[in-house]
């Protein structure tokens, strides 16, 4: 603070004699206005007479020596002071170094976190990954499992329908054609068209054999044994059981056949008077079972 | 910095200089300081006096403004006498040789009369009864001798035992020019003493300024101005003495006189704050001037007094605080900065758990 600047009595530095100031800090403030008011008189006795009567009087001298006494005590005053404020120095160097080393740690700490976090994040992403890959799988596996079971559900309902003699309004040829049509339109058939390979001939095996058991306990034969095409497996049941709609049905069914192609399928759906070339005049339920499932599941797998 | 506070006020001796004591207490006021204890010489004496039988600072402080103002310009002396006569006048000091005075006046103004030849006013005023009945009187006893100063703050005045007029002057020539010191004045508590008059008198007794005034009479004693005692030390001026003896631990010291010889270095162990003037006292010039602004003023010199005791005040006490605000500061964060090192280190320990934890 210099000589200019003004202290009023509303600074904050004024709001604080409320408590008993440090004698030294006193001492040291109080002791520079006191050397300068001394100061001050003493520039004013420059005259003559002022010297010589101060002179004569010890005055000049005790007012010397009351600066330099203020002035001594200023100086020890700065001295404590500056022990005090050197001490306290260290003591806030003692705390940064503190605080630094634990900013360091606290680094060291984050830089392991992160590297926790990131490796974190890695396991998850593959974990994620791998859950996404298994769940397709298992997603896939459902539908498959789903799809199997419509297609077994599917089939034992149709077989059961014909073990139940909903189709005995046909011919023996006509019922296993009607059979192998409804399969092939509805879950059987779509649970097929996904199969490829091993897993589809043994569905088609598994269809092929039942339909072989249902179509030689209708026609009451052995498996092995042949019977006339013509007049046993596609004769119209005897007159009352016959089932018109249930065979235009089958025709409307089967209007894509055509000889060439689908000898069975065509002689069975369109019933002709002369049986394709291809189709055996004798056969057995075995070769007439396999004929169509062989016509009729190799044209939808196209 | 958690020791009770309690502050001592010196106020010297100066005549008519007494009128900066107004603005000491004014900043004082403003700085919220409490003043605990006052002691004077002379003037100090009767500006200590008001202060101590005021009921606050507040008061004191109006008394002592409406005083002073009333003798810078409602005077009935019409300033015509000296104010500082006239104020100790009005107290009901006596002057020496005041009946041969008021005689001259007459004669002079007899002679006058016949030779037709004006007089200067102030002897007119002084023809009219200078000495007895002074409105001044009124405030007087009603600001300086009254029931609240024995309730009112401690209050010590210095009394210099009085060998005679004559004799005490020479002594204090003697002591100025350094052959020898004056006897140191004697400390009285005013509080301790019951009787009204008594106190009275001895407020009066330390204004009495040797030769000028009578000096009073106390238990056979004759007693004149305090501020003669210990003049080479001015023991008496400054009475800073018994204060420090009634367990003051800081003390306010206050000089009505442009390089005042009196020293702190003398009282070693005690906290003193010196309010010193930041320029010259001295208003009147040429020669005499020092004895001019003693004994008198005019309304020029009492508030240019007022004001640089309050400003003389909240810089020296101002740069005190300054440098106390800092320490307390200073002490302040480090107090802070111990108090969250416990937290710092549970902080620690906890990381330490978690960090544990995590590896």
């Amino acid at each position: 603070m210099n000589e200019t600047d003004a202290i009023t009595a509303s600074a904050e530095v004024c709001q604080l004699l409320t408590c008993v100031p440090e004698k030294f800090v006193v001492d040291f403030a109080n002791g520079i206005d006191v050397a300068r008011e001394r100061q001050r008189h003493l520039a004013t006795r420059t005259g003559f007479y002022s010297r010589l009567y101060d002179g004569f009087t010890g005055q000049g001298a005790r007012h010397q020596a009351e600066i330099n006494a203020s002035l001594t005590d200023g100086v020890e005053g700065a001295l404590n002071w500056l022990v005090d404020l050197s001490e306290s120095l260290a003591r806030s160097n003692r705390a940064i170094v503190q605080v630094q080393t634990r900013i360091n740690g606290l680094k060291h700490d984050v830089a392991l976190l992160v590297d926790y976090s990131v490796q974190t994040r890695q396991t998850l992403n593959l974990l994620s990954q791998r859950l996404d890959e298994r769940c397709d799988a298992l997603d896939r596996q459902v539908a498959r499992i789903d799809s199997l079971q419509q297609a077994q559900l599917h089939l034992d309902r149709v077989f059961g329908k014909w073990g139940a003699g909903r189709f005995n309004g046909l011919s023996l040829s006509g019922r296993c054609y009607a059979v192998i049509e409804e399969l092939r339109w509805g879950a059987f058939g779509d649970y097929c068209q996904v199969l490829s390979g091993h897993e589809r001939q043994a569905q088609l095996d598994d269809l092929a054999n039942r339909a072989i058991i249902q179509l030689s306990r209708d026609a009451n034969v052995g498996h092995g044994e042949r019977l006339g095409t013509h007049e046993r497996w596609m004769a119209r049941p005897v007159a009352g059981a016959a089932w018109f709609d249930g065979e235009e049905a089958v025709r409307y069914l089967g209007d894509w056949t055509d000889p060439g192609t689908a000898p069975f399928a065509y002689a069975v759906s369109q019933m002709p008077e002369e049986l394709p070339l291809q189709v055996p005049r004798l056969g057995s339920a075995h070769r007439m079972a396999e004929g169509l499932i062989s016509e009729l599941f190799q044209e939808s797998a196209v | 910095m958690n020791t009770t506070m309690k502050v001592g006020l010196v106020l010297s001796g100066g005549g008519a200089k007494g009128a900066y004591h107004v603005g000491v207490l004014k900043a004082l006021r403003e700085l919220g300081t409490r003043i605990d204890a006052v002691s004077g010489a002379s003037i100090g004496a009767l500006n200590g006096g008001i202060l101590a039988s005021a009921p606050s600072l507040d008061v004191a402080i109006e008394r002592l403004e409406l005083l002073w103002g009333r003798l810078s310009k409602e005077s009935p002396l019409s300033m015509k006498v000296p104010g500082y006569l006239s104020l100790l006048v009005a107290a009901g000091l006596r002057l020496n040789g005041a009946t041969a005075a008021l005689g001259a006046v007459h004669a002079a103004r007899a002679l006058a009369d016949k030779l037709d030849i004006e007089l200067p006013e102030w002897l007119d005023a002084m023809g009219e009864g200078v000495l007895d009945d002074q409105p001044l009187q009124r405030y007087m006893d009603e600001f300086l001798v009254s029931d609240d100063l024995s309730r009112g703050l401690p209050l010590y005045v210095s009394l210099y035992r009085s060998g005679g007029g004559l004799q005490d002057l020479v002594l204090a020539l003697g002591a100025e020019l350094g052959f020898t010191d004056t006897p140191d004045s004697e400390f009285i508590h005013v509080q301790s003493i019951c009787d009204d008059a008594k106190r009275k008198q001895i407020l009066l007794a330390s204004a009495a300024i040797p030769l000028l005034f009578r000096s009073r009479s106390l238990g056979g004693q004759r007693y004149s101005d305090g501020g003669q005692g210990g003049w080479q030390t001015m023991q008496g001026n400054t009475p800073i003495t018994p204060l420090l003896e009634a367990g003051c631990n800081l003390v306010i010291v206050t000089h009505l006189s442009d390089g005042s010889l009196w020293s702190r270095q003398r009282f070693p162990d005690a906290t003193v704050l010196e309010i010193r003037p930041q320029q010259s006292l001295a208003r009147a010039t040429g020669p005499l001037a020092g004895a001019r602004d003693l004994l008198g003023f005019d309304p020029e010199k009492i508030p240019s007094w007022i004001e640089q005791g309050y400003r003389d005040t909240l810089h020296c006490v101002g740069r005190v605080m300054m440098a106390q605000q800092s320490r307390n500061e200073l002490r302040a964060s480090e107090d802070a900065l111990v108090a969250v090192e416990g937290e710092s280190m549970r902080a620690d320990k906890t990381l330490e758990d978690a960090m544990a934890r995590l590896k």
